[in-house]
This record gives C-alpha cells, structure tokens and sequence, in this order.
C-alpha cells in the first residue's frame, strides 16, 4: 500500500511538473482494497487483471516498479514498448493481461484465460481475478463477462471498488438497486460487502473470497465501499465530490487507518512505518530515475506491425 | 457424391478438433443443436468437452476467446450472423486487433461470421462486414468463395498465430457443391485467377465470384468477349500482384462486392490499381456494389438490391466501350 | 551549477494552456521535489505545477492571471550536481544540447500554429474563405478522339511512338479514342509488312522535323534570275557553289535586319549574335546542317575553302558537335536534286531556312527590248515561323537576297 501511494505521489507530480504525456490514474483511498487481492493471488498461477486505481494490487502481485515508471515515463524498454502508456500495461504470459479503456471488457478475457486452463486441465486450484468501478457495473461488457463466468462456473474474483464516483457521476446516476453486492444474486454468484478503507477487514474479506473461488465455489463478488481520494485522472481536481463524503466514514485515508491498525496490533511501530516510508522513497526515487534516463520509442526504427504473420 | 460449402466448414472443424487439442469452439446453439445452419453437426457428440453452447452474449463470447488465445488455445467463435458481430465489436477491434501490437502476444482466434444476403433474410440477417474489420491493423480477413477454400482457408487460418475473422457465406452453404474437396490449394494471401480473359477483369470474392462468372459466360455468349475474374480469396491480406498482372493483361478493371458502396473491399482495390497501375488502364477503374441502403427484405427488392450476373454484365459492358 | 527548467504540464489530454492563479515561490526560495509551487487553471480543474527536483527557484518567467500554453518555461531552478544526478532529471543544459540536433516537442507545436499563422497556440475562426487563387484550367472531361488513356501513353512511350505516329490508326473507342487493343492490333498489322530498322540518323532527322514542325510554318517564293551569277561563276577561280553565292546573299540580307532571324521563346525574341548560318548536306540516310561561321563578315573568295570542307566532312560523317551548333539559319539547295519548287523545313532552333530549286532555261518579259529574251530562273523559298515572320518581312528578305544575287561581284 505504502509503495503504490508513494509511487503514485511521485507520477502525480510528475505529471504536474509536465513529464508524464497523457493520462495519470491513481488509486489513492483504494489501496486497502488493492493490496489485498493482489497479495491473495499466486503470482506464476494466477491470473490478475488490474484496473486503473490497481497499483497496490499490482505491487502485490508481483510487478515490478520499473514496469510502472518505465510505461508512465515513455521509455521503450517498458512491458508496452510506447505502444500503450500508463494504466494500460500489462505482461499477459505472466497472468496480467493488459487493459483496454473499455471498461467492463476484462472480465471475459480473465473468464477466457480461466476456461483455457480448464480445458488444459490446468485449473485446479486457479483464480483469476480483476476489478472493476461503481461505473463500469453499468457496462453490457460487465454484464456479459460475469454472467458467462457465473454460467460457466469459473473461479473469478470480481472486485468491484465502489467509490461513489466514476469520473463526476455520482451512483446515484449509475444505477437503481441498493447496494450493487445485490446483483450477486441475480447472476448466480456470492457476494461478499467489506469497508475498503479498513485494511485488516480488507485481508479477511478478500481472502476468503479468493479463497473459496479457489476451492471451487465458483465466481466470487466483492463490493467494496470506499471513497476515491483522487480526481478520475490528475487532469481533474474533483471539485464535484461533496466536503461532507469527504468527512464522512468512507473518506477515511486507508493508509492513514492501516498504519493505526498496524500500530495497535503490534504489527510494527511507529519507527518502522517511517523506516518503510523513507525506503520506498528511495526505491522510488531510483525506479523514476532510472526511467527518466532511458530512451524513448525510435519511429524509424519501430516495426510498424499488427500482425504476427508475415504475408509474403 | 457432392460436398457443399458447409460441409467442408464442418469437415474442417471435425479435422481440427480430432487433431489439435487446443482447439475448441464457443457459439450460441452449436453442441447438440449442432448450430443454426448445422455447421457444427455431430461435433459436441464426437468430440465431448471441446463444442460449447455460448449465452447470448457476443462481447463475452468474443472477450473469452481472447483470454483463452492468451493461454495458448485456439478457440473458433461461431457467430450466429455476421451482422451480430457488431454487438462483439469492441473486443474484436479493440482487444483482439491491439493485442499483439501492445503486448507483443499474439492472439490466434477465430470468429466465424456467416455472411451475406440471401432471400428474405432482411437487414440484420445478411450483412457482408468484411470491410469493417479489414479497417482495423491486426485482423486477417477471409472470405472464401469455393468448396475447397472454404475447407482449407478454416484450416489455414486457425494455424494462423492472428486474429481471423472467417467470412463464410450463407448462400453457397448448400448452393455451391463440389464433387470433392481438392487436395491443392492456394495460400493465404493469394487470389486465383478464376476465369480467364483478355478484355477487362472482374475482380469479386465470396458469392459475388460466382455471379461473375456467370456475368463473363452471357458476355462471352453474346460478343465473344473474354472477361477474367479474379477470386481475392482474402481481403486481408490484398492480394495486389494478381489483380495488377490481371489488370496488366486486359487494360479494364471492375471490382465487385455484395457489401455496401461506402468505403468497401472494392474502394480499397480501385484505389490500390489506381495508384499503382494507372499505366495499366485503359478504363477508369470501376466498381459495382450493393444500394447504399441496408439490405432490404422482400425478396423482389432484395434481387435487386446486391449485384447479380445482369448487373455485372450492365457495368462491364459499359467498361468495355469506353 | 546545472539550472532545471519548469515547464508549464499538459493538464488534461486536450488541454493547450492554463492561467496562473498564485505564484507561491520568489527567486531564492528553496524548494523541496514534489512541492508544488505555481497554482493553475484549465478549463477542467485547478491544479499545482509541482517541481522535479529540490532545489533554489533562480528565475521566474511568468506572471499571475496570464495564461501560457503547454510546454511554455515558467522558471528555473538552481539544483546541485548530486540531486540531478539522484533524481534522473533533465537539465536545461542538456535539452539544449538535444534542441541543437532534434526539434523540440514544442516546436512541433510551433510547427503546428504555423499552419494557422499564430503566435499564442490559438486561431482565429476564418469566415468562409472565397478561393481567389487561380488554379488550373478545368477540362471538360469529355474524352474524344484524342484522349489518351494513361495505358496507350505507358505502351506509346516503351515503342517510342509520338501521338504523330499513331495518326494512322482508326479509334473504336468512345468518341473514337484510339484504345490500347486499337494500337496493338494496328502494330500486330504492320508487323506483317517487310521492314526495317530506322539508322540513327534517319531518327535523328525525324525528331527535329517533327519537333519543327509543331510551329506553324509557312513558305513564299520568289523566282531569281541566275546569270549574273552563273556568269561570275565561269570566270571565278576557285568556283564557289551556287549555295555559296546564296549564302551570302542571306547573310548580308540578315545582317541588316537582325529581328527578321529572330527565335521566340517564351515572350522574348532571342536575336542573333553572329550570322553564322548551317548549310543543308543531303547524306546517305538523311541530311546533316554544318555551320558557317561569320558568313556576313566574309567575302565569298574567303568562304570557299572553309564549305568545301564542312561539305566534305559532312558527306563522310566527319562533323563534330561544334561544327553543327550555333547556327540562325540554313539554306538548302535542293535544286541540286534536279528539284524547281520546295517546301523546306527550318531546324527546330531555328526560324527560317531558304532554300534555292534548279535553274531553268526560260524566256522572261525584256521591258527594255519589248520582246521575251531568255534567262536562266529559279525559284526562292524561304520558309519562316509565323509567329515570329510575316508575310511582308518575309517577302522583303527574298527581295533583298534577290537584289543582291543580281550584283554577284560584291558578295
């Protein structure tokens, strides 16, 4: 959590001093929720497909920091080659497929790649995994991608980071039942709610979840409820969210919450938590630095090419 | 003894699944049902565990077969009609087509789309959306015209680490027979010179190569004219060195789609021949499409609505008294 | 020390500028990395410019309420060899030594705005443009007998055939175009007929005539009474040619009126320098024009040697390239074929040719004598280019080559 909030600090303001091109998303207030599933999933086994506010999770799971910076700094030697940029990366091969800007479209790649080991007779124990927002609940793509998960019993864990906001629009406009953990039951699948700025509940809930997707018990939902402490993107100042969300229950600042949690249950004082932040500053520091110095895509060099094959 | 289009489909699967385990096939109503047109016919009995009916849900369908690719498989979606496809649109063009230009992966599906018009198929039940997808960079477009290439492309074309879009046509399914599937075949890529001639070339692929020919056979009975016609056999990719040494011998060109006039197949090659060989016409380079309206139903309307044998032989008498 | 700049950042993917709202730093503030120290505006969101690197803020080039556009340099920080080095950041050194061999990104930029002619990253909407620029004549498109389609020009050009040559051929095309299939069939024709491979030469020739030719030319004649001349003739030694009497002739002719030898280029009348004028030599498979030089300048005794030898050079195909340049104007005496009328053509860099026929015994009108006495006559030609000749200066140059054909002693 610590590593992605710093990480995710540093391309803010690099984005603001004019070094990142493009666009900057942050998962600044669901690193709670993030880490966890990323940190319940078996890097090497199974699959995960991270979303946009996913640095946590995706620092959990295994990828390296250097995939983040080369891909958000532009250098050719990232996972994306310049060919896509920032939250769009990924290593496939590796179990991290990566994103398309439609929303909602990952959940059948990740169903696909589950369907494939079942056909290999790989899936034994297997669980893919992905995340999605309040908005993205709205998509057919969402819709089509679970329901064909739920029909074919895949062991999916769906992550749905309930933030209140997809871009301005608050859920009010986004959909009309309760709490969206009801749709669970629609599509045949169990759901599970938990406070996404609450670490430890976060680690039990999440788990258990990944947990019983992996002994079978087909795709799991989990809502989680959570506030986003970001603009949609670092072009945006999210001057739309109300001061009194902010200042309520689910504005908490995870981070602020876990290291409390931490500290109380005696998993690390207050001298280690500043240790960890002064080495992930560092870490950071080095991974942007070393970014930064590497070279950018060469269009006359590039292989202008789509297809694998080539036609003689 | 006769093999139609469809059974060479069919054949082709059974092959396929018998032979490569990475195969599998996901479309609506194709296990026991054995698909809307039978082109899956007996396979989810001889081959358990590897035909899946699909829920409605074409995107999913689509989104699934790519994940799948991912790990290693080779999944063939059937789609009921081409013209369902669009509803898959997103993940063909956005996550099928990117994949490997992003990531490097390749990604080796096939999608079925049964194509074209047919009578009293209506708007919706007989589009031709080749073009489309050819657009995209990163798809591979076949549209085979012939028994033996409806067998052989399906199979070529799944051993291709690309994303294929297979656009098989639903009137030759039982129409066009064959005495038997021919062991020699064309690549991919590569058109075949079907007919031919010396006064002007046709150049057609999927049903309208047989509308050709027959336009080429009342142009030859009525003047002793010699039309060559040309089967692209793919859309993509263009197979322009035929069509140019095509062009080359007879000076006219007419390329002819069943697909709507904006910005087809037939734009792509008279553009291609006319940037690259204007020294080889004598004849502005023409084409004859479908009305530029969405196909209609009645089957008087829908006669006249794509281009048939009298509407082909219309316009290349008109390119050959130029 | 190393200065690091601060550029204005893209704040939004179709963002091109923002304000500044509150410059929160003075030159000489020390800085921290990620602080942020200048408030903007875009149309979205309000945001903080924030800084790359710790550091010493040593310039401030902007001003509050003012708007800049992306990439633009808001400042400089003073930074410390070590931090450019701990932080990986770009220094202002270095991107301009990059600038010296790659275009900056915002020059692209600028390159862009060009296309707009601004200054300021934005453009004024233009009303709707009435296009005053004149542009290429329009054809018709109406393809007639003479079109030519882009394939008949590719066979045309690989046979070496001008549309000249295929003059010959019927078109069955439409408006009677001459086809491809036409001009093949046409060449299948000839193929049957016996012949031969045109020389060199005789290709040579048929370019420049054919080229001549795209003028238009026309002809006057004059008949010339001859014996004064034949008579000078007989009792001159060594004997000049009878084209030699006539080259002189031209020459002083020409020379005093220089316009009447002019060549049109363009708009421009290009006169001559010298009156250095080809000779027409019949050869074996065609005819080759050497040039004499300075023929007003030099008295005929003085010019027979240097004839006799372009003649006989020419005849054994020994002229070279010098011998047959530079040259106004020809003559040609084709009445050495036994000929009385022609129709000669100039060279193609040329205005006139005169050319002279064969000398006949007739009997001419005597005023003095009142009767028909006999003389010898031939006839004139000159043939000019009606765009730069007419009639009546052409008439006068014959009757001056006349009058002084008739006193042979002073040419």
């Amino acid at each position: 959590m610590l590593r992605a909030r710093v990480l995710e600090n540093k391309l803010s303001s690099l984005y603001k001093a004019g070094k990142i091109v493009g666009g900057v998303y942050l998962g600044r207030g669901q690193e709670a929720v993030s880490a966890c599933l990323g940190a319940a999933l078996i890097p090497g086994k199974d699959v995960f497909s991270p979303l946009i506010r996913d640095q946590a999770g995706r620092d959990a799971f295994g990828e390296s920091m250097l995939d983040c910076t080369r891909t958000y700094l532009g250098s050719v030697l990232g996972p994306m080659r310049g060919r896509d940029g920032n939250i769009h990366r990924g290593r496939p091969k590796n179990g991290m497929p990566a994103m398309i800007s439609h929303l909602g479209a990952q959940v059948s790649v990740v169903s696909g790649m589950l369907f494939a080991k079942r056909q290999k007779g790989e899936l034994a124990g297997v669980v893919g995994a992905t995340c999605l927002g309040d908005g993205a609940t709205s998509t057919g793509a969402f819709h089509e991608g679970l329901n064909l998960a739920a029909m074919e019993k895949l062991p999916l864990v769906l992550v749905i980071a309930n933030n209140q906001f997809a871009y301005s629009t608050p859920t009010t406009r986004q959909f009309a039942c309760g709490d969206l953990v009801e749709k669970a039951r629609g599509y045949g699948v169990a759901g599970h709610v938990v406070d996404g700025t609450d670490l430890f509940a976060c680690a039990s809930v999440i788990g258990n979840a990944v947990k019983r997707a992996r002994e079978g018990g087909g795709p799991q939902m989990v809502v989680a409820h959570l506030l986003r402490l970001s603009g949609h993107g670092e072009h945006d100042d999210a001057s739309y969210v109300p001061d009194t969300l902010k200042a309520g229950h689910y504005g908490r600042d995870c981070l602020d919450v876990a290291m409390e949690q931490l500290i109380e249950h005696g998993y690390a004082t207050a001298e280690e938590i500043r240790t960890w932040q002064d080495e992930t500053a560092e870490e950071v520091q080095r991974a942007v630095a070393q970014a930064q110095q590497e070279p950018p895509p060469d269009a006359y060099t590039e292989d202008w090419r789509a297809l694998s094959t080539r036609f003689s | 003894m006769s093999v139609t289009y469809i059974d060479a489909i069919r054949e082709a699967q059974a092959k396929l699944l018998r032979e490569d385990p990475r195969v599998f096939l996901y479309g609506q109503d194709i296990a026991t049902f054995g698909g809307a047109f039978k082109a899956t016919k007996g396979l989810a009995e001889e081959f358990p565990g590897r035909v899946y009916d699909a829920p409605i849900s074409e995107d999913a369908m689509i989104g699934l077969a790519v994940g799948a690719a991912i790990e290693g498989m080779r999944p063939i979606v059937e789609m009921q009609f081409a013209d369902f496809s669009s509803v898959a649109f997103n993940q063909i063009v956005n996550q099928a087509a990117t994949h490997f230009y992003r990531t490097g992966v390749p990604v080796p599906l096939t999608v079925r789309l049964p194509s074209g018009g047919t009578p009293g198929s209506g708007p919706f039940h007989s589009q031709s959306m080749e073009a489309i997808y050819a657009h995209y960079p990163g798809l591979i477009v076949l549209t085979p015209a012939t028994v033996t290439d409806a067998y052989h492309m399906l199979l070529d074309g799944v051993a291709l680490d690309d994303p294929v879009i297979y656009c098989e046509h639903k009137f030759l399914y039982r129409w066009l027979k064959a005495k038997s599937i021919n062991g020699e075949h064309l690549p991919i890529g590569q058109a075949r010179i079907t007919r031919p001639g010396k006064h002007a070339t046709v150049v057609a692929y999927s049903a309208m190569v047989h509308e050709a020919i027959r336009a080429a056979e009342r142009l030859h009975e009525e003047g002793g004219w010699e039309i060559e016609v040309v089967d692209l056999r793919s859309v993509k990719p263009l197979d322009l060195d035929t069509v140019l040494a095509s062009v080359a011998r007879t000076g006219r060109l007419l390329a002819v789609g069943e697909a709507f006039p904006w910005g087809g197949v037939t734009a792509e090659i008279v553009a291609r021949v006319a940037a690259e060989g204007f020294h080889l016409l004598d004849a502005p380079p023409m084409r004859l499409n479908a009305r530029d309206t969405p196909v209609p139903y009645h089957p008087k309307l829908w006669a006249a609505h794509r281009p048939t044998p009298e509407s082909i032989a219309v316009a290349v008498r008109q390119l050959l008294s130029f | 020390m190393p200065s690091v700049p601060i550029l204005m950042p893209q704040l939004g993917e179709s963002i091109a500028e923002a304000t500044i709202l509150r410059i929160d730093v003075a030159v000489g503030t020390p800085v921290r990395a990620d602080q942020e120290i200048i408030e903007v505006e875009t149309n979205k969101a309000v945001m903080g410019v924030t800084t790359l690197c710790s550091g010493i803020v040593s310039e401030i080039r902007c001003q509050e309420g003012v708007s800049y556009s992306v990439g633009t340099l808001l400042g400089l920080l003073e930074v410390t060899e070590e931090e450019v080095a701990r932080t990986g950041v770009e220094t202002m050194e270095a991107m301009e030594a990059k600038r010296a061999i790659t275009p900056e990104p915002g020059s692209a930029r600028a390159e862009a705005n060009l296309h707009f002619g601004t200054q300021d990253d934005s453009y004024e909407e233009a009303p709707a443009v009435v296009p005053n620029i004149k542009g290429l004549p329009v054809p018709t498109g109406t393809m007639g007998a003479h079109y030519i389609s882009p394939r008949m020009r590719a066979r045309m050009d690989d046979l070496g055939l001008r549309e000249a040559d295929i003059s010959a051929i019927a078109g069955t095309g439409a408006g009677g175009r001459v086809t491809v299939e036409d001009l093949e069939r046409f060449i299948d024709y000839i193929e049957t007929w016996p012949s031969s491979q045109a020389s060199p030469m005789r290709l040579a020739v048929a370019d420049a005539m054919r080229r001549s030719w795209t003028r238009p030319l026309a002809t006057v004649g004059l008949p010339v009474r001859l014996d004064r001349v034949l008579d000078h003739r007989r009792n001159a030694d060594p004997k000049p040619g009878l084209t030699l009497y006539l080259l002189r002739a031209f020459a002083i002719a020409l020379s005093e009126d220089p316009a009447s030898a002019g060549f049109l280029m363009g708009e421009k009348v290009v006169h001559p320098r010298a009156f250095d004028i080809g000779v027409a030599v019949q050869v074996d498979d065609g005819v080759v024009v050497p040039v004499v030089r300075k023929v007003d300048q030099k008295p005929l005794r003085e010019l027979v040697a240097e004839y006799a030898d372009l003649v006989d050079r020419g005849r054994r195909r020994r002229l070279t390239e010098a011998d047959l340049k530079g040259g106004i104007a020809t003559v040609t005496n084709f009445g050495t074929f036994g000929l009385t009328l022609g129709t000669p053509i100039p060279l193609p860099n040329e205005t006139l040719i005169l050319g002279i026929g064969a000398g006949v015994k007739k009997p001419v009108w005597s005023d003095q004598v009142e009767a028909f006495v006999p003389a010898t006559e031939a006839s004139l030609a000159l043939t000019f280019d009606h765009r730069v000749v007419d009639g009546g200066g052409a008439g006068l140059l014959l009757k001056r080559i006349s009058e002084l054909l008739q006193k042979p002693e002073a040419l």
